[in-house]
């Protein structure tokens, strides 16, 4: 198969979105499902840096927003940021734990989802940030947190990068 | 030198993608429906559909599987309850059927609002949105059925929700339950008018104004108000009243009224084909 990054990411791309569609909106804890696209953006930043965080952040959060009722654009933005602001915090720090990229998911999917709620708001739908955000933002974190090593594989994959390039590689 | 130069590339690029974002939602805001992005939007949604029926007809069990986990118990309890129940309604019904014959003469007499019939089509709940904020629904029919944006969505027990979106094959139904939905209702007993915001997945909705003297009683039935210029047509049940009580110094009581529908656990829908006030 081609090594191409721009054909494998779009493929995974889409492969997520369709688990996302159809398995992990009925596999919900709470009524909260993982974000797998923002997951994405940030495998993405873990393993290719800021640039490839953010591209794959603006596509995924794009696609996805084509399926949601929120304005179109409002994840890619979200997502492109989160993706480029995952990639710059790990060139900075020294890759050597698995840890990593499950706290990097944590942290970078609940501050995801806070900048998307709080986005939201500022475009005129006020009907997310309400009490409910905080664990919202928590179980998304976590959910999120334990399918990152699996994503960043992927990612590793799309991207074609080694670990020598700077990326990582669980 | 080179490294500062770099990565302030990288940050232009940011830039640009947020500028793109920015532009595209705002196209979306200002785009009246059937402009160029829905139309991106819409066929999305189509060429998707064939996939997402294939990946559902496979997940379905896991879904079961999962809410059969995390709801063990009160499907128990759900169990007992709809076995007492049957025995009542099997009671009830025999009484009830002289009652229903006297009301469709009645109905035929007067020719009341509700008995209207307005055309409908019937589809399948094909998925949950996927968002951890809005509560909206797929459904497997779409504009080639004549469903538009707008048209209220109703199962046999109640009121769903309405359209807010329609692509040729599918449609996404936003609940009642959703935070941003507003239904202009009225309380059967007393016939005051009022309006039920959406509070969230599994929580009641909420009704706001209701004048201090308004006599309520729980288990009070709601039913859509369908006042001229109102999304919904009137008397499509909505809910029961779960509790109605006075805050200290509050100037209206604070209601709150539990959904017939259970939301979560639709298959079928019937979406009524009604735009508007006739």
């Amino acid at each position: 198969m081609t090594s191409d990054p721009r054909l494998r990411v779009p493929l995974v791309v889409l492969t997520v979105l369709i688990l996302d569609l159809s398995l992990f909106t009925r596999v919900r804890v709470a009524g909260v499902m993982p974000d797998l696209m923002l997951l994405l953006a940030i495998a993405a930043g873990i393993t290719g840096g800021q640039v490839r965080g953010a591209v794959v952040g603006f596509g995924s959060g794009m696609v996805v927003d084509l399926f949601l009722q929120t304005p179109l654009g409002l994840s890619a933005l979200v997502f492109s940021v989160v993706g480029y602001t995952v990639g710059t915090a790990q060139t900075g720090i020294l890759r050597a734990s698995w840890w990593i990229p499950v706290v990097t998911a944590f942290v970078a999917s609940a501050g995801g989802v806070l900048f998307f709620a709080l986005a939201a708001t500022v475009v005129g739908d006020t009907s997310l940030v309400t009490a409910r955000l905080g664990l919202v933002m928590a179980l998304v974190g976590v959910m999120n947190a334990l399918l990152a090593p699996l994503a960043v594989r992927m990612m590793a994959w799309a991207l074609d990068c080694t670990p020598a390039r700077g990326g990582y590689v669980v | 030198m080179a490294v500062y130069r770099r990565s302030r590339r990288h940050r232009f690029l940011l830039v640009l993608l947020a500028l793109t974002s920015i532009t595209v939602i705002t196209l979306d805001f200002r785009g009246e429906s059937g402009g160029f992005l829905d139309g991106v939007r819409n066929g999305a949604r189509d060429a998707f559909a064939p996939v997402q029926s294939a990946a559902d007809s496979v997940f379905n069990p896991v879904g079961d599987f999962f809410g059969g986990l995390t709801r063990y118990g009160s499907l128990k309890a759900e169990n007992d309850r709809l076995r007492s129940d049957l025995a009542q309604a099997r009671s009830e019904s025999l009484r009830q059927a002289g009652a229903e014959r006297e009301r469709q003469k009645l109905l035929a007499l007067q020719n009341l609002e509700f008995a209207q019939d307005i055309p409908s089509v019937s589809a399948r709940v094909v998925s949950n949105g996927p968002s951890n904020f809005q509560l909206t629904v797929a459904i497997d029919k779409g504009t080639d059925d004549r469903i538009a944006a707008g048209m209220p969505v109703v199962t046999g027990s109640g009121l769903v929700g309405r359209v807010v979106d329609a692509s040729r094959s599918r449609a996404t139904v936003m609940l009642v339950t959703d935070r941003s939905s507003n239904v202009g209702i009225r309380l059967q007993t007393s016939g005051t008018l009022a309006v039920a915001r959406g509070g969230g997945a599994d929580k009641s909705l909420s009704v706001d104004l209701v004048d201090l003297t308004t006599p309520l009683s729980p288990g009070e039935a709601v039913v859509t108000s369908g006042l001229q210029g109102s999304v919904f047509p009137p008397d499509l049940p909505l809910g029961r009243v779960s509790t109605a009580k006075v805050e200290p110094g509050a100037l209206s009581q604070s209601v709150t009224v539990d959904p017939l529908v259970e939301l979560d656990r639709m298959e079928f829908v019937k979406v009524l084909l009604w735009s508007g006030q006739p």
